[in-house]
């Protein structure tokens, strides 16, 4: 029972900007994903939300209450270690009962709530044992277990799930999006695991070079992407770019032409652009049919059963992805001709900014 | 585990171990030896090393030529032991501090205390002395231990920081989220993690403090009932001649109950000195 309010959070380790205004409203019992590449300040992000690191100006409220200079348990917030930070020289029950010795509860209620969370995580057999004789799906759960047996409002993940093999990862998300449900409470994950992101957030926040590029339902981002790099970060595999000129804007939407000399009129709102404006079209693999339009060489064929998908390579040595249906009867060095449905393509200016779509879906709420 | 080493390398290895341990062992076995033999036979010339004689004689006779022995035994591991107590009281604080807190001059600070044990005790025998005078020190069991702890200090920070350091910092991440005081998580989490290396240090100490007491005994002590065992064994040193066979026993006594206490430990001293030594 928590909402999360940032305030325009910064933070600099030395000359060095990892966030840069950062402000986010995430409500009561909401599931946030933060994703972005390598180095983008997910995890500075999520300590300072901790109290492990102190931002460099901007606030944090939780439940309406500033708790920017709060320690972490002040903030009712509970943190799950990437490296689970399970101590060694403690059983499975000391280690989930820490947070409570720490606040010196009675031995009966220590009892009773370890044994409560240990059957929410199905550890009970294990609680004698030592986190060197669990797996590392059991650890994990363990680490889990140490943050929730104090009724955290908050949650915060840190790529919980990135030591595991893609099985148990996959066993585990499901497990992580029930215990949410069932502890009705608000949870910020960190991954880079873009299926993480789009299976288990209510809502994402794709962070880049410490800036929020867009906060949206899995959704939104797909059918609208606010900027180029969030489209070509959402969906696998990655959204094709396309340069095209404008050649001309009006009440249908802009009309392109690709460097073949194809033209083609894209149902999006124009806003600032001009006829010779250089634009990005970007076009999802899924959203790529066989057919008359875009010319490519095909390099790889991966068939996955229910779907194929081509990489090649266009005239001009532009590499583009088509996924197909399974069985398409298309060979490796063959050419191969790409079309789509004007409704489907994506728009960015030179700013790589996106021109809003017209004809996408509707926005799932 | 797979064999890794052929047959050739296997003698040479135990080979390499037999030659080093020969070296380290050797003058032990060496004492033994003159232990067991009567003092005639030990001044032989040309030396022999095998003798017709041998007897546990000396180590009876050892207690009636210096009555005082036993006690000297017992000065010499109480003055270690203290040390090693205190050293370890200052060293496990700063040493944490060193290896997790952020403070201004601290590599400076870390080295100015470093440099202090470039320079030999006897260097500062003088101005030490100077100082048990004015604090009233001298010829107490304080003027011993205070140097023995001030010297030990510097390196047993050096040491235990490194074992301190290799303790994930997430772990105390996690206790600090969970409302644990940098105490309490010094206290359940860093010492026990830290256990064998806490051994390796308090090890080192205890040898040092053990073999450094004789100077500060010599210079800072004339109590005869306060002497560590090293400056006991003087005493065998006789007007016309040493007493060599009761001077070994002596000092194999003497180290007995402090290589009992290593048998014990050797265990945690194996897992440290290789503990992150291959990652887990
Ligand atoms: N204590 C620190 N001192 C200096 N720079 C830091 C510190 N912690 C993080 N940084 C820098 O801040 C930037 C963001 O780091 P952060 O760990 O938040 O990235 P991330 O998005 O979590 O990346 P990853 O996906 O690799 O975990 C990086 O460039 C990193 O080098
Ligand atoms: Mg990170």
């Amino acid at each position: 029972m928590a909402t999360l309010d940032l305030t325009s959070i910064t933070k600099d380790f030395g000359a060095h900007k990892v966030l840069s205004g950062i402000d986010l409203a995430i409500r009561d019992r909401e599931f946030v994903v933060f994703v972005g590449p390598s180095g983008c300040g997910k995890s500075t992000l999520l300590r300072i939300i901790a109290g492990l690191e102190a931002a460099t100006s901007g606030r944090i409220l939780i439940d309406g209450q500033d708790v920017s200079d709060a320690a972490p348990v002040d903030r009712g917030i509970s943190m799950v270690f990437q490296s689970y930070a399970l101590y060694p020289h403690l059983s499975i029950f000391e280690n989930i009962a820490f947070p409570l010795r720490v606040a010196r509860l009675p031995e009966a209620e220590v009892k009773a709530k370890v044994a409560r969370a240990a059957e929410i995580l199905q550890l009970t057999e294990k609680l004698s044992l030592k986190p060197g004789q669990l797996s590392g799906g059991q650890r994990q759960r363990v680490a889990i277990g140490r943050s929730i047996v104090r009724n955290p409002k908050v949650f915060l993940f840190d790529e919980p799930l990135s030591n595991l093999d893609a099985a148990l990862r996959g066993e585990m998300r499901v497990e992580l999006s029930a215990l949410q449900r069932d502890l009705d409470a608000t949870m910020v994950y960190v991954t880079h695991d873009q299926v993480e992101a789009m299976t288990m957030a209510h809502r994402i926040v794709v962070l880049n070079k410490g800036r929020i590029e867009q906060f949206g339902t899995p959704m939104e981002l797909y059918h609208h992407p606010a900027t180029r790099f969030v489209a070509t970060f959402i969906g696998q595999p990655n959204m094709n770019l396309i340069p095209a000129t404008v050649t001309g804007t009006g009440a249908e939407g802009v009309t392109v032409a690709f460097h073949g000399g194809a033209q083609m009129t894209l149902p999006v709102d124009p806003g600032t652009t001009r006829a010779g404006d250089r634009v990005e079209v970007g076009l999802r693999p899924e959203n790529l049919t066989l057919g008359q339009g875009l010319a490519m060489r095909l390099r790889v064929l991966e068939r996955l059963g229910g779907t194929a998908i081509a990489y090649g390579m266009m005239g001009d040595g532009l590499k583009l992805c088509a996924a197909l249906p399974g069985d398409t009867a298309v060979h490796e060095g063959e050419e191969v001709g790409l079309t789509f449905a004007p409704a489907d393509a994506h728009v960015f200016d030179a700013q790589g900014r996106v021109l809003r779509r017209r004809q996408a879906p509707a926005l799932a709420a | 585990m797979m064999d890794r080493y052929t047959l050739l390398q296997k003698i040479g290895i135990y080979f390499g171990i037999a030659v080093f341990l020969t070296f380290i062992l050797l003058p032990f076995f060496e004492m033994f030896m003159t232990s067991l033999k009567p003092l005639n036979h030990i001044l032989r010339a040309p030396y022999q090393f095998w003798s017709d004689d041998f007897s546990f004689d000396a180590y009876t006779r050892m207690w009636e030529r210096v009555p005082l022995l036993g006690r000297y035994i017992w000065n010499s591991i109480f003055i270690a032991t203290t040390v090693t107590i205190i050293a370890m009281i200052v060293i496990v604080p700063a040493a944490y501090a060193y290896a997790r807190l952020d403070f201004p001059f601290k590599t400076q600070s870390l080295g100015l205390f470093l440099s202090v044990n470039m320079f030999a005790g006897a260097v500062l025998l003088i101005p030490l002395y100077k100082l048990m005078r004015t604090l009233g020190l001298l010829n107490t069991y304080w003027a011993m231990i205070i140097p023995g702890v001030a010297f030990l200090i510097p390196t047993g920070i050096w040491l235990l920081r490194g074992y301190l350091e290799k303790i994930p910092k997430e772990m105390e991440e996690a206790a600090y989220m969970d409302g644990a005081s940098r105490l309490y998580t010094l206290r359940r989490v860093i010492l026990p993690l830290a256990g064998p290396g806490l051994v390796v240090v308090a090890t080192t100490v205890f040898i040092t403090a053990y073999a450094q007491q004789y100077l500060f005994a010599v210079t800072f002590n004339s109590n005869g009932n306060l002497h560590p065992l090293p400056v006991g064994l003087l005493q065998f040193i006789g007007y016309q001649n040493v007493e060599w066979n009761m001077m070994m026993a002596a000092a194999l006594t003497g180290i007995t109950p402090v290589l009992l206490v290593f048998l014990f430990l050797q265990r945690y001293l194996v897992a440290g000195l290789t503990a992150g030594a291959v990652k887990e």
